[in-house]
């Protein structure tokens, strides 16, 4: 009966985030469907006069699509690797972040793979990928990866849902008719018994390790679609690990933000409270030291060896992208190493200010990946023209790439009106484990 | 130190040998060496012939400074003039006069028509001689060597590839003297120095030996097989040489193995794939079924309620 009241508390708690829109808000969907509404006109752009309209070319034919499909791949599956790991250990305080780690994980899981689409020139041959595979390749494997890992990220967003709208559904009398629907629907008769809980936590904590260990194997092909050519700069033993590194630390980066922005926009101080970003920062910490090692590894080895392809990238990198190199490898890195290491620096703010430094680092260093290689390939192109080496990105890139990250947003905070960020189960799951603690505690003292 | 300089400035137009020694010490890696002369050096002149393919005659000094401190320490002596002499009792013939290299080495090569003195019981008696500066005394080694004919033929005897080595001395008669018994190798060559493949002793003078079927040889397949004689008493060093087309082509016939690029993925490609597919779609089917198991459970305590 404690239990029901509680719950109604809850909801009653949290339904202004679900049901309420203020101005602000209103004002901020309307800006992201603008955004979203530019890329689907330079989609269309894009789509009736050929990829002649973005800056690829004969050399350089991965452009910011494709760094923005690995920037969102390795967001989702750092998200899917966090998420795992918050439950399968039973993080004390992974309440208040696990509901955001696991929305980033499945809206990039989305997001991500669009910009390979964008990215194809001809989409009407898209169905021979499926209906002509080659298991021997590595995109093969990165489709099957990205699939096989999407609908595993579905069903365990889903399972950490249910919970939620089992107490929605039970406490939504006064919402609109098509949201009771909607809960009742997806709260499949979870009536919270005893039996029922324990086979979700069951079935919950098998799929956190399953996505934990699609995260690694998925991550590593995406890696080795570059690692397994010849090209300078990505034929690298360790790039596997790098990218899991890499991707972790834009994970962990975003979620901070993440955290930060939800926490001020929804007035959430009470649940997503300092020690959060302070424990974020820590690992964000140990994170970017580990990926400044890798990276510093990588084109050490490269510059030592003193191959001519890798000599003709390094110089590349170093005179026309002087400058992205330095932030990306060295801003990108130290700021937030400086900033997180001294104690008395670790503020919230500051904490979210090295997470975007790390995340805008980590993007260029994308770049930095796969664009300079294709400017000076392994093997030489025939009757390649001075005007197709090098290359800058369309007013038709920018638009639909922000027009991903526009979506991005806006999904989330559509997911947002439909379940509290703040997994009200998981509250109620730690009121009622203290309650049980108490109760032992207080059994002991009387016997 | 000016003094010192000074005397080397006079010593440098005094006498040329003096002045490079004196050169060659001062710019040797060894530091200390500046602060010494050439009396801590003990003098190493060592004389030696060599009977080469051609059958002409090497002859060659190497004059070095050793540190009596640090035997490791050696210096050549550079430029100095030795003068190589064929002598025969009273009879002392100059063979020709060299001076020594940057390495102090001095060589003169006599051609094969060269006639020697011979004593009566067939030896040549040879002398290197270096005359003496102020600084350096003077030098003198003497070797005796008997003309040693070296023949080396390489066939194919009943399909076995056969290396035949005659060694004999000819009189002044003009008969041939087989050689009673020498030390000997055959050697062959390699990319930087040449390998030696045998090591034996010529009797009655002749060997012969079966040449090994795994040598590669260069490019085209050709050996280059040498028999020599180091430091023999009587003889001294005697080459021959020749060259054949006895290598085997060590082509690496290696077959296409299944690689990402050709048709068919290799087969554990196949397996791993199915393993690790059928482990995570059947886990997928085992959440799916627990769902709708709690959805039963769930039903059945609504209809309880109801």
């Amino acid at each position: 009966m404690n239990e029901i009241a509680r719950k109604r508390e809850l909801v009653k708690e949290f339904s202004p985030l679900l049901e309420k829109t203020t101005k602000t808000s209103k004002i901020w969907i309307g800006f992201l469907i603008a955004v979203i509404l530019v890329g689907v006109y330079a989609f269309f752009v894009q789509l009736f006069k050929g990829h002649i309209v973005t800056g690829m070319r004969d050399n350089v034919v991965w452009g910011i699509y494709i760094i923005n499909f690995i920037f969102f791949v390795c967001l989702s599956y750092s998200g899917a690797f966090i998420s795992g790991i918050l439950h399968f250990f039973k993080t004390p305080w992974k309440n208040s972040v696990s509901r955001i780690v696991e929305i980033i994980t499945v809206l990039s899981l989305i997001i991500g793979p669009i910009f390979i689409l964008l990215c194809i020139g001809r989409l009407d041959r898209l169905h021979y990928l499926f209906l002509y595979p080659r298991i021997q390749s590595p995109i093969t494997w990165d489709i099957i990866a990205i699939m096989t890992d999407l609908i595993g990220c579905f069903i365990y967003l889903y399972l950490t849902f249910i919970p939620d709208f089992a107490i929605l559904r039970d406490n939504s009398k006064n919402a609109p008719k098509w949201r009771q629907k909607v809960y009742k629907f997806l709260a499949i008769n979870y009536q919270d018994t005893t039996e029922q809980r324990e086979k979700l936590h069951k079935i919950t904590r098998t799929m956190s390790v399953m996505v934990i260990a699609l995260a690694i194997v998925a991550y590593s092909v995406l890696a080795w679609i570059f690692s397994l050519t010849l090209q300078p700069g990505w034929n690298s033993s360790i790039f596997a690990p790098y990218f899991i590194i890499a991707g972790l630390y834009s994970g962990i980066s975003v979620i901070i933000i993440a955290m930060y922005l939800i926490r001020k926009y929804y007035h959430l101080e009470h649940y997503i409270r300092k020690v959060h970003f302070i424990g974020a920062g820590i690992i964000l910490l140990i994170i970017s030291l580990l990926f400044g090692y890798f990276t510093f590894s990588e084109y050490f080895a490269r510059w030592f060896s003193h191959k001519t392809h890798d000599t003709d990238l390094l110089n590349t990198l170093f005179t026309r992208y002087f400058w992205m190199f330095i932030f990306a490898n060295y801003i990108g890195v130290l700021v937030p190493i400086v900033i997180l290491f001294f104690k008395k620096l670790r503020t919230i703010k500051s904490i979210t200010f090295a997470a975007v430094i790390g995340v805008l680092g980590l993007w260029f260093n994308r770049y930095l990946i796969v664009v300079p290689t294709l400017e000076t390939p392994y093997l030489p192109i025939q009757d390649t023209r001075p005007e197709f080496i090098h290359y800058t990105a369309t007013w038709i890139e920018w638009a639909l790439s922000f027009a991903g990250v526009a979506a991005f947003i806006l999904f989330f905070i559509l997911l947002m009106k439909l379940v509290p960020v703040i997994p009200m189960s998981g509250i109620i799951d730690n009121e009622r484990e203290a309650l049980k603690n108490k109760k032992k505690t207080h059994k002991t003292i009387s016997e | 130190m000016s003094i010192k300089l000074e005397i080397m400035k006079i010593n440098l137009f005094k006498n040329p040998f003096i002045a490079s020694f004196i050169a060659v010490l001062l710019f040797s890696f060894n530091s200390v060496a500046q602060e010494q002369d050439a009396s801590n050096f003990k003098m190493r002149f060592n004389f030696k012939t060599i009977k080469q393919a051609d059958d002409s005659r090497l002859l060659e000094v190497n004059f070095i400074g050793q540190n009596k401190e640090d035997r490791k320490d050696k210096i050549p002596v550079v430029g100095t003039e030795i003068k190589f002499y064929n002598i025969l009792n009273e009879e002392e013939i100059l063979l020709g006069a060299t001076n020594t290299s940057n390495e102090g080495i001095a060589q003169i090569i006599l051609p094969k028509s060269h006639k020697y003195l011979i004593d009566e019981n067939g030896y040549i008696n040879l002398i290197a001689k270096f005359e003496g500066t102020d600084a350096l005394d003077e030098e003198e080694e003497e070797i005796t060597v008997k003309d040693l004919h070296l023949e080396l033929n390489l066939e194919e005897i009943d399909s076995i590839k056969t290396v035949l080595i005659k060694a004999f001395t000819i009189d002044s008669l003009g008969v041939e003297t087989p050689v009673e018994e020498a030390e000997f190798k055959i050697s062959i060559q390699g990319m930087l120095s040449k390998m030696k493949i045998k090591e034996d002793y010529i009797e009655d003078g002749e060997f012969e030996f079966e040449f090994p079927t795994t040598i590669p040889g260069n490019e085209n397949g050709d050996i280059t097989v040498f028999a020599i004689l180091e430091d023999n008493d009587d003889f001294g060093n005697v080459i021959q040489q020749k060259t054949v087309n006895w290598g085997i082509f060590n082509k690496q016939i290696k077959e296409e193995g299944n690689t990402l690029w050709s048709e068919a993925a290799p087969i554990w490609m196949y397996i791993v794939l199915t393993i690790l597919l059928v482990g995570v779609w059947a886990n997928y089917l085992y959440t799916i079924l627990n769902l709708f198991k709690i959805k039963k459970e769930g039903l059945n305590i609504t209809k309880q309620e109801d």
